[in-house]
């Protein structure tokens, strides 16, 4: 492995005190209530924390808090396209960079961005890109960086909420809002916005129609736009588990144009009626 | 003001030879002791479109070391070297171009820093660049017993329990560039400055002399 | 007006305000901007605090693993600090491998450690030659406004004082060790190393804490890191316009009254933290 001569350097090899631990993990139940009090096989989301406008430096900037997940998103652009090669003389480049912290996960992650985080990029790009209007931004590019602070489970659906928040802060023109849900599908019942332990729980026993969805809606459009969804499932459970995600999603929904509507008024102030 | 005794501004012996390369617009290479760094420098050239700046040259340093490929401490160095010299380059007489300096350390005996910047002021006023001033770099180690030690080797930067290097400017004897290790008192600090200004003189007159001598000889 | 000056020229813009000795966002010279401080807020990391400065924002999380010594220093741990300056912060920084910029605040942050012994490397060792912690202290910028330097000590002793390492036994018989999570010990907290930092305007007028734009507008930076006892950790200048003995000591005296307050500081928030939980 070539060593990374642009950071201070630990030791060659060092391992996470999570090994050592005597106490054997867990097995998450799969009938009884979940760990945080949240109830199964219902639409119970985690409560959401958001902001936009926090980051000075940024066009647009949202964070979001879901239980402990804790995901900052910041978009810079329009600008001209860094690479001459790849600008697009009729629509705009919609650019995405999906990054874990390398303390947001039980287990240290590394700062050089892995395969992981490329999937995660690539999946966010898909899910936002029906909803900018990139025709309007001919030869330019839009930047949507996104970080991960902590890690307790429904990342990407939380990333794709948070960015397409942050692409709305910014001002880039949209046909509608993206908002994202997940699922984990467990045997003949399923919980929704799962944390990281209930998320990572199916390594420890392999039992079949086990799986994850993530999808990213549009809500006034009423259309998903992006839909990743990984394990075992049968077509009517993936179908009707399609369902819960959007009604998730709706959930979520008045929360985020709340948030945003603050801060569009604290961006320009009502003038005082006369 | 505290007095400083002529004994404790005492160097290894210098060494400078410049013009040693044929490639580069200008070079130098600089000996204290047994540590020695060698210095190129290229420009004014073209500069990439990237870092093309509107109203001066971008300076660029490059500090490799003996063995092995630069890190992060290397670029903490080029940093220090880098700012040092762009406040002493006219550096807006060339807009729009490029300085590349290249420092190649040879052996590495102590007061490493100090020997980059006097091998990279050497190198520049070998290429000709014009100047606001000179500068030097003086390393200075307090031993465990409150000594300050300039120039020290390896071994008593080893010993010692705090390390300065200061880059001093030729016009009016003041800090340009600091950079130091350990922990020390106000008092010490100012001590190891007026230490650094004492013997900063003497590397100047080493400049002056070095130069002479090479001209001398070409006319 | 006043936002297309600003544009145009925004050094005399700049040199308008010294003049009246305050500054665009209504700071007199010598004054920080607003510090605020959380500590604990990332669970998943050993010990993590956030600082904010004005819009300047780090976060700090430290992460403790196990790894064997070196040879050399047997009796010895790690600490391994790295300043990350991510695309996000700001659309001066590009995505791929930090930049000149990162590696020189990781270098600096580094070197404030070893030299203040803000926690003794000897702490860390577990069994001798064998056993050890590895602290991986990653500091991260999420919005680039100035001064990161100083943000970063602060965040980075926050986390520290913030720090439970779990206890570790090691099996004399298999010579594996046995972690217990559940009980955990606060770090040793030697010194308290704080920085102020201070850039020069035309050669001559100092301001403290600049924000992103007076730096780059700036002839030279400057940042002076004291502990408790007044020693100084780091006078770290790298280059610039020189600066004479008098205004160096003007730095050190603000950086001495600044240590006192952030010390105060990080120890309100930390007894505040540890009363909710």
């Amino acid at each position: 492995m070539p060593t990374d001569t642009k950071r201070v350097r630990g030791p060659d090899v060092s391992q996470s005190p999570f090994l050592f631990w005597s106490r054997p993990a867990e097995v998450l139940p799969s009938h009884e209530p979940r760990a945080d009090g949240r109830q199964r096989d219902q639409v119970d989301v985690r409560p959401v924390f958001v902001r936009c406008g926090l980051v000075s430096q940024a066009k647009g900037s949202a964070y979001i808090e879901a239980g402990n997940t804790k995901v900052l998103c910041c978009v810079y652009g329009p600008r001209e396209t860094e690479r001459k090669d790849e600008t697009d003389m009729k629509s705009g480049r919609l650019t995405t960079d999906m990054r874990f912290a390398p303390f947001s996960c039980p287990e240290r992650g590394s700062w050089i961005q892995g395969s992981q985080d490329k999937d995660f990029s690539l999946m966010l790009q898909e899910s936002l890109q029906p909803a900018v209007c990139l025709h309007r931004y001919p030869r330019s590019q839009i930047e949507v960086n996104v970080m991960v602070l902590e890690n307790s489970g429904s990342i990407l659906a939380h990333a794709v909420t948070c960015a397409s928040m942050a692409l709305a802060d910014a001002g880039i023109e949209m046909y509608d809002l993206v908002l994202g849900c997940s699922l984990r599908q467990d045997g003949g019942s399923y919980v929704v916005d799962p944390t990281y332990p209930e998320e990572n729980s199916w390594r420890s026993g392999s039992r079949e129609k086990r799986g994850g969805l993530t999808v990213a809606f549009l809500p006034s459009l009423n259309q998903v736009s992006g839909l990743q969804s990984d394990g075992e499932m049968a077509e009517e459970t993936l179908t009707a588990g399609i369902r819960t995600c959007i009604e998730g999603c709706y959930k979520l929904y008045p929360v985020i144009q709340q948030a945003l509507i603050k801060a569009v008024r604290r961006a320009a102030p009502p003038a005082a009626e006369s | 003001m505290m007095e400083v005794s002529p004994s404790t501004v005492s160097f290894r012996e210098f060494g400078c030879e410049q013009t040693l390369l044929s490639r580069p617009d200008g070079s130098a290479s600089f000996v204290q002791g047994d540590t020695s760094v060698m210095a190129g420098v290229y420009g004014p050239a073209e500069v990439k479109v990237s870092k093309e700046i509107y109203d001066r040259a971008t300076l660029e340093v490059l500090v490799h070391p003996k063995v092995g490929l630069p890190g992060v401490r290397e670029r903490s160095q080029e940093q220090c070297v880098r700012e040092t010299c762009e406040a002493s380059l006219l550096l807006s007489l060339h807009p729009r171009s490029s300085l590349t300096l290249i420092l190649q350390v040879l052996h590495d005996d102590g007061s490493l820093l100090s020997c980059c910047l006097n091998a990279a002021c050497m190198a520049l006023m070998d290429a000709g660049l014009s100047m606001s001033c000179l500068f030097c770099g003086v390393t200075c180690a307090i031993s465990t017993d409150g000594e300050i030690i300039t120039d020290p080797t390896a071994a008593q930067e080893k010993e010692s329990r705090a390390l300065m290097t200061f880059a001093i400017d030729s016009k009016e004897r003041r800090v340009m560039m600091s950079s130091t290790k350990g922990s020390f008192s106000v008092h010490e600090l100012q001590q190891c400055i007026t230490v650094s200004q004492k013997a900063s003189e003497k590397i100047f007159q080493f400049y002056r002399d070095s130069v002479r001598r090479r001209y001398s000889k070409n006319l | 007006m006043a936002a297309g000056f600003k544009t145009a020229e925004p050094l005399e813009y700049h040199r308008s305000f010294l003049k009246e000795n305050c500054r665009p966002d209504g700071r007199e010279l010598s004054e920080f901007r607003t510090t605020t401080l959380n500590i604990g807020s990332i669970s998943t990391a050993d010990g993590s605090a956030l600082v904010k400065m004005g819009n300047t924002t780090i976060i700090c999380g430290i992460k403790a693993e196990l790894a064997n010594p070196t040879a050399e220093a047997p009796g010895k741990g790690y600490i391994v600090p790295n300043v990350d300056l991510p695309p996000l912060c700001s659309s001066r920084f590009r995505p791929g491998p930090p930049g000149e910029q990162a590696q020189a605040a990781s270098q600096f942050i580094a070197d404030v450690i070893e030299s203040s012994e803000v926690i003794k490397t000897e702490d860390l060792c577990i069994d001798r030659g064998k056993l050890c912690w590895v602290l991986y202290c990653d500091i991260m910028c999420l919005d680039y406004d100035g001064n990161i330097l100083d943000a970063c000590i602060i965040a980075l002793l926050a986390a520290l004082k913030n720090t439970q390492l779990a206890e570790v036994v090691v099996n004399k018989e298999t010579s594996v060790p046995e972690v217990d999570l559940e009980k955990r010990q606060r770090l040793h907290i030697h010194k308290h190393p704080v920085g102020a930092s201070f850039c020069v305007f035309d050669d001559s007028i100092l301001i403290v804490d600049p924000t992103a734009e007076e730096e780059s507008l700036s002839t030279a930076h400057l940042t002076v890191v004291t502990d408790e006892e007044d020693r100084l950790c780091s006078v770290h200048k790298p280059g610039g316009t020189p600066l004479s003995g008098e205004k160096l000591q003007e730095c050190i005296n603000r950086a001495t009254t600044r240590q006192r307050e952030i010390h105060k500081l990080i120890d309100k928030v930390l007894d505040s933290v540890k009363t909710s939980q």
